[in-house]
């Protein structure tokens, strides 16, 4: 069971020499690329929780906000682990995030340019209340 | 890439500044409060991109994301909640189906992390092979041929430099097409929030539209003068 899940949890505890505590300390004194993407992970699945379960519009598009850093801390990460690793077009991953961060702030003026229009039109901002499509 | 000493300490209190304040974010009952801990979940964010030694990226998160995307949040906030505000019935995580779906795709998730990032982590390891001194000591020799700065403090690094020279070599075709995206944002973010009011004024509606509206609202008569 461990081993579907955590192939490295599951070596530790077969190794003897150290025990789990030490190990894990330290992994956690020398966070290497998987941390950041934990991290990455992590926010990307509290954008999504956010966007599935929020009513309030605004704050779904806070969710959205949170969900493209996710994925920029992910390009940040990449970007420095394979300049370390002596690739050639290690930068790729950074230029990507200044177009994801352009992207983002075209999406936020649109969205909420659209949450004003709606607003003025429906008087309302709780997305359960715009039910115009709805089959 | 290993983080070491001060920096691993610094990698994990920023990022659970960031994954607290996201959830805050989320879980916040008000939309002022959300964005105030979103704006702090930005920030630590930024803090992990210095870690990650991508300064510039950093510099413009906090300019473009706290300096600019967040006000606008803020002002519209403003403009469009007062009376949701009053109404005061803001239930979360109440309707039965949202949560099952949003649990069901976090624990999809959360199972695929913990089953791909651990053996991929390995995979990267065998390939390139680095301990943490290792790691800890090419980083110094790095930072032994940057030059020094005025005060003899701290060193110089040439990331930014090297990053421009990257974007305006490999991509200046989508930097051209970022500019025309953002100005089509800003036109059609001017268009979507105009009333009628303000593009009569502006004489800016079709004159059979306006004589339509006119009946509805006699208050756009007085604004019409303008235009003869």
């Amino acid at each position: 069971m461990l081993n579907f899940f955590s192939p490295t949890l599951a070596l530790w505890f077969q190794e003897g020499q150290r025990t789990w505590f030490q190990q894990m300390g330290h992994a956690a004194a020398n966070p290497d690329l998987s941390k950041f993407l934990v991290i990455g992970a992590l926010l990307f699945i509290i954008g999504v929780a956010g966007v599935l379960t929020r009513r309030n519009i605004i704050v779904i598009f806070m969710s959205i906000e949170l969900i493209l850093n996710a994925a920029n801390l992910n390009f940040i990460a990449f970007s420095r682990y394979l300049y370390e690793t002596g690739s050639t077009n290690a930068l790729a991953g950074q230029i990507f995030a200044v177009f994801v961060i352009v992207v983002a702030a075209a999406e936020a003026a649109i969205g909420l340019g659209i949450v004003i229009a709606l607003y003025r039109n429906k008087d309302t901002i709780w997305v359960d209340e715009i039910d115009l499509l709805k089959w | 890439m290993t983080l070491s000493g001060y920096e691993a300490l610094f990698f994990w209190i920023f990022g659970l500044a960031a994954i607290f304040a996201g959830l805050l974010t989320v879980m916040a009952r008000n939309a002022v409060h959300s964005a105030l801990f979103l704006i702090s979940s930005l920030v630590s964010v930024a803090a992990l991109f210095v870690l990650a030694r991508a300064e510039f990226i950093a510099g413009v998160q906090i300019l473009v994301y706290v300096g600019g995307v967040m006000v606008l949040f803020l002002f519209v906030i403003m403009l469009v909640n007062v009376s949701a505000e009053e109404r005061g019935r803001e239930e979360i995580f109440n309707n039965q189906r949202q949560v099952g779906a949003a649990l069901v795709f976090c624990l999809l998730l959360i199972g695929g992390v913990l089953y791909s990032v651990n053996p991929g982590a390995q995979g990267l390891q065998a390939l390139h092979p680095t301990t943490p001194e290792l790691a800890a000591a090419q980083q110094a020799t790095r930072d032994q041929s940057l030059p020094t700065s005025a005060t003899g403090t701290s060193k110089i690094t040439k990331a930014t430099e090297v990053l421009a020279a990257a974007l305006y070599r490999y991509g200046a075709l989508p930097f051209e097409i970022a500019s025309v995206l953002l100005l089509v944002a800003i036109i059609g973010s001017v268009m979507l929030a105009r009333t009628l009011r303000q593009e009569a004024s502006a004489d800016d509606v079709d004159p059979e539209t306006l004589k339509e509206e006119m009946t509805r609202d006699p208050q756009l008569a007085k604004l019409e003068p303008r235009s003869e």
